[in-house]
This record gives structure tokens, C-alpha cells and sequence, in this order.
């Protein structure tokens, strides 16, 4: 079957089993590795992508729930010559990086939080990474860097708006 | 990844449609997040799936004066912040809400996590027993309504033909809590589930989860509610009636083992009713 899908920004086409988990396909078809594939079973949410701008485990979706679709990836948010997301420079900052599994996963389902929760607190950040696990346990520096940056987009005036994915 | 497999794989957009492909033998694909884990449970990967999610009439919930539908394929995250504002109907939007993680909400559909046999930790299942729902299949003869009870009863012979498209909810809570006991603070199974409910009637409903292999409801504590001479929704006296009444066999699990799942319900019952007393609909007590 085939199948096509929008990849961080540039059509995509794959054909082959519609059942292959898209994680798969990110990276063994088109090489885009900062997508881990860790637990695949949704509990760990290192393979975390944005799918039509939510952001979902990609190792539990199968690529036929994609046709049609704007799947984007860590590589899509920034390719590392542009400027950075301001949730990344934030995290770049507050040197909040470890180890670096979990970091993918950890920006992209953060980036679409800070984006619908601009006035968020510290209690619903937390509660917004309940599916992502740092084994680094780094979990409270990760916090603070997205607190500040909600904190900077609210004194530079921005809104949800204004954090863009 | 998967070596070259020649699957059939329909998007359904009509519900005949997708009975259409159920006919041919495809099996139901909701958000995915049970079906894409059979490999690892050492079970193969359906040869046909139809997929329910193009199919607008699914996707939506419809709140009434009266009543409440929910379509089966709206997810835990649609289904909460639907029915956040909506009083009487906090248990449910507990458990939509505090379901899995996140990212697992955002997909993960109320009818998947009613037809997931073998998934006993299911959050939505308690949480609909306690709103006494109805739950509409689509038959190859038509469209057919059961009782939430029957239908989790009876589910494995009636999913082999039928297919969940819509829940069904009468309007008539005043307030309902949802209260689990996951291992950690969140983002695993929940050991326990314990979902209640007081109707217009002042009639307790009471549903546990994740505790037996089927969630089910706890009709020998609603009795002893309904009767006891104390006031009907005091914590301390509910743990006690709970301790009292405890009819459950704890199923065995890598989390927990069944003693202990049944051990904690007194105290999941305990903090139910002091979060039902915190509900707008029982403030006057």
C-alpha cells in the first residue's frame, strides 16, 4: 500500500505495510535518527513526533493512520544551522541536556505544550511530561527551562503565538 | 521493520463502509496504541484492519440537555476537555484525563479502550459503568443497543460480529469521581480504579477497575450504601463498608498481585467520596 504524508514540510511517500509503526520509517526509510525508538510501547516517549501539530508517539502509530498528514520530526523544528526553537535554547542554556535519549521526545512534546499552554505552572509542565522518561533523571533542570522560556515569551509579549513550532 | 507484508488496510469514511471491510474479515484499528503492541505480546498483526477515523459521525461528542453521545472514535484528550464544564460528569473526564501519558491520550479512543480484551486496566471502562452508559454496536444486521455491564460481559462473542460506534449518556449525575492508584504518580497502570457516581436519586453507582481480569460494578457496596443507617457519603464510614463488602478475586500482574489490588480498595473508596464532596453537585452536604 501506498502512503503518503507530509515530512517536515516535503512529501513523503512510502510503500509497504501499512502496520509499520512510523518510528520505523523515520528512521531506517528516510535516516532521521533523533526520533529514538526506545520502549515501543508508548510508555517512554523518546519517539514522541508532532502529527498535524499534536504530538504523539510515533512507535504505536501505524503509517497508514498518517495519510494525508503533517508529521513533523526534532529535525524538522530546527536542522541545527537555523536559529533554534526558543524551547532548544532554552534547554541549550540551562544546560539541561544529559545523556540525550530522551531529548528528542522530550522537545517535541514540550514545544506543543508550551505552544497551547503559554501561562502554564510548574505543576502542569510536570504533568505535561508524564510520557516522557529522562533515565538521567534531569527531570527538574528540564522544568526550569521551560518555565524560563514561557517566561520569556510572556515579558517579550508573546503568546501562544509567539513559541511556534 | 516489517518485511514486505501484503495487508489490507481500509480508511473507512462511512460506518458501512467499515462494515463493509468487517464483512471481508478486517479487524477494527481505533488509535492503534493496543493493536500496534500484539507483536509484543507475541500475537500477530491482523492480515485486514479498517480504520474509524475518517469517519466524521465517530469523532465527535454530542452534549444534550438530556444526554451525551460519544462517538467511539474520540480520543481520552477530546473526551475531557469536551466534558470538562459538563456537571455530573467528573469521574469520566478524571479518567480521560488521567488515563496512560499525554502523547498516549491524544490517540487512544474511547471505543479502543472498550474493545481491548484483554486490557484490564482500561480507565474509561469503570468510569462508564459508573455513568450506567449504553453502548451502540453496529451489527451486520443493523445497529443494536446494550447496557455497559452486558457489553463488557459479553464482549468477546459480540466484537467477533459487532462494532462499537457510539456511547450513549443520560444526563442524570450530580457528581462522579474517578480514583486510581497507578505505582508511580502517574504515566503506568493503575493497581485499582474505583469510579462512583450519585445520580438525581441520590443512588450510589460504584465500578471497580484493573482489580479482575473485567471491570465491573460493586453492587454489594451500592446496597450496603443505600441501606446502612449513616449518613450515605462519609468517607471513613464508606472505607468501612467497602472493607465489609469486598466481593473481588485480585487477578495476579507484573505491577501487583491480586491480594494486594483488592487490599486498596477500602482506601480508593475512602478518597472517592471525600473527592465527591468536593464537587459542586455535593457541596450542600
Amino acid at each position: 500500500m501506498v502512503v503518503t504524508f507530509q515530512l517536515n514540510g516535503e512529501d513523503c511517500r512510502f510503500d509497504g505495510d501499512p502496520m509499520t509503526p512510523l518510528v520505523d520509517i523515520l528512521r531506517q526509510e528516510r535516516f532521521l535518527t533523533g526520533t529514538k525508538a526506545v520502549c515501543r510501547e508508548g510508555f517512554c516517549g523518546a519517539c514522541t513526533v508532532h502529527v498535524d501539530d499534536e504530538a504523539v508517539p510515533s512507535c504505536l502509530k501505524p503509517v497508514g493512520l498518517v495519510q494525508g498528514c503533517a508529521v513533523t520530526t526534532i529535525e524538522g523544528l530546527s536542522s541545527g544551522n537555523q536559529v533554534l526553537h526558543p524551547l532548544q535554547a532554552n534547554f541549550e542554556a540551562a544546560d539541561a541536556v544529559q545523556c540525550g535519549m530522551c531529548f528528542p521526545g522530550m522537545v517535541m512534546s514540550l514545544s506543543a505544550f508550551v505552544r497551547d499552554n503559554p501561562h502554564a505552572s510548574r505543576p502542569e509542565i510536570k504533568a505535561a511530561m508524564v510520557g516522557n522518561i529522562c533515565r538521567c533523571t534531569g527531570y527538574e533542570r528540564i522544568v526550569d527551562a521551560v518555565a524560563d522560556c514561557l517566561d520569556q515569551a510572556r515579558k517579550a509579549g508573546q503568546l501562544v503565538g509567539g513559541i511556534h513550532v | 521493520m516489517a518485511a514486505s507484508v501484503e495487508r489490507l488496510f481500509t480508511a473507512a469514511s462511512t460506518i458501512e463502509e467499515a462494515l463493509a471491510a468487517r464483512r471481508q474479515g478486517a479487524t477494527v484499528l481505533a488509535g492503534g496504541t493496543w493493536m500496534m503492541r500484539d507483536p509484543r505480546r507475541g500475537v500477530d498483526l491482523p492480515e485486514a484492519v479498517v480504520a474509524l477515523h475518517r469517519i466524521p459521525a465517530l469523532s465527535k461528542v454530542e452534549i444534550e440537555p438530556d444526554h451525551i453521545v460519544i462517538g467511539a472514535a474520540v480520543t481520552h484528550t477530546v473526551l475531557g476537555r469536551a466534558l470538562r464544564a459538563v456537571a455530573g460528569f467528573e469521574g469520566l473526564v478524571a479518567a480521560a484525563e488521567g488515563a496512560a501519558n499525554p502523547g498516549i491520550r491524544r490517540v487512544a479512543t474511547v471505543g479502543g479502550n472498550l474493545c481491548a480484551l484483554g486490557f484490564a486496566a482500561a480507565d474509561l471502562a469503570p468510569a462508564l459503568l459508573a455513568c450506567e452508559a449504553t453502548v451502540e454496536l453496529q451489527t451486520f444486521e443493523g445497529s443494536r443497543l446494550l447496557g455497559i455491564s452486558d457489553f463488557l460481559k459479553d464482549r468477546p462473542a459480540l466484537l467477533t460480529e459487532a462494532m462499537v460506534t457510539r456511547i450513549h449518556l443520560r444526563r442524570d449525575l450530580i457528581a462522579s469521581a474517578h480514583i486510581r492508584l497507578p505505582l508511580r504518580q502517574a504515566g503506568d497502570y493503575p493497581v485499582a480504579i474505583v469510579s462512583f457516581a450519585v445520580d438525581k436519586d441520590k443512588r450510589c453507582r460504584i465500578a471497580v477497575g484493573s482489580v479482575e481480569p473485567v471491570a465491573r460494578r460493586w453492587t454489594a457496596l451500592e446496597q450496603a450504601m443505600a441501606a446502612g443507617p449513616a449518613p450515605a457519603l462519609d468517607p471513613k464510614r464508606a472505607a468501612e463498608l467497602a472493607l465489609e463488602h469486598n466481593d473481588f478475586q485480585g487477578r495476579d500482574g507484573k505491577e501487583a498481585e491480586g491480594w494486594y489490588r483488592r487490599q486498596v480498595l477500602p482506601t480508593l473508596v475512602r478518597r472517592a467520596v471525600a473527592a465527591l464532596l468536593k464537587t459542586e453537585g455535593l457541596a450542600w452536604l
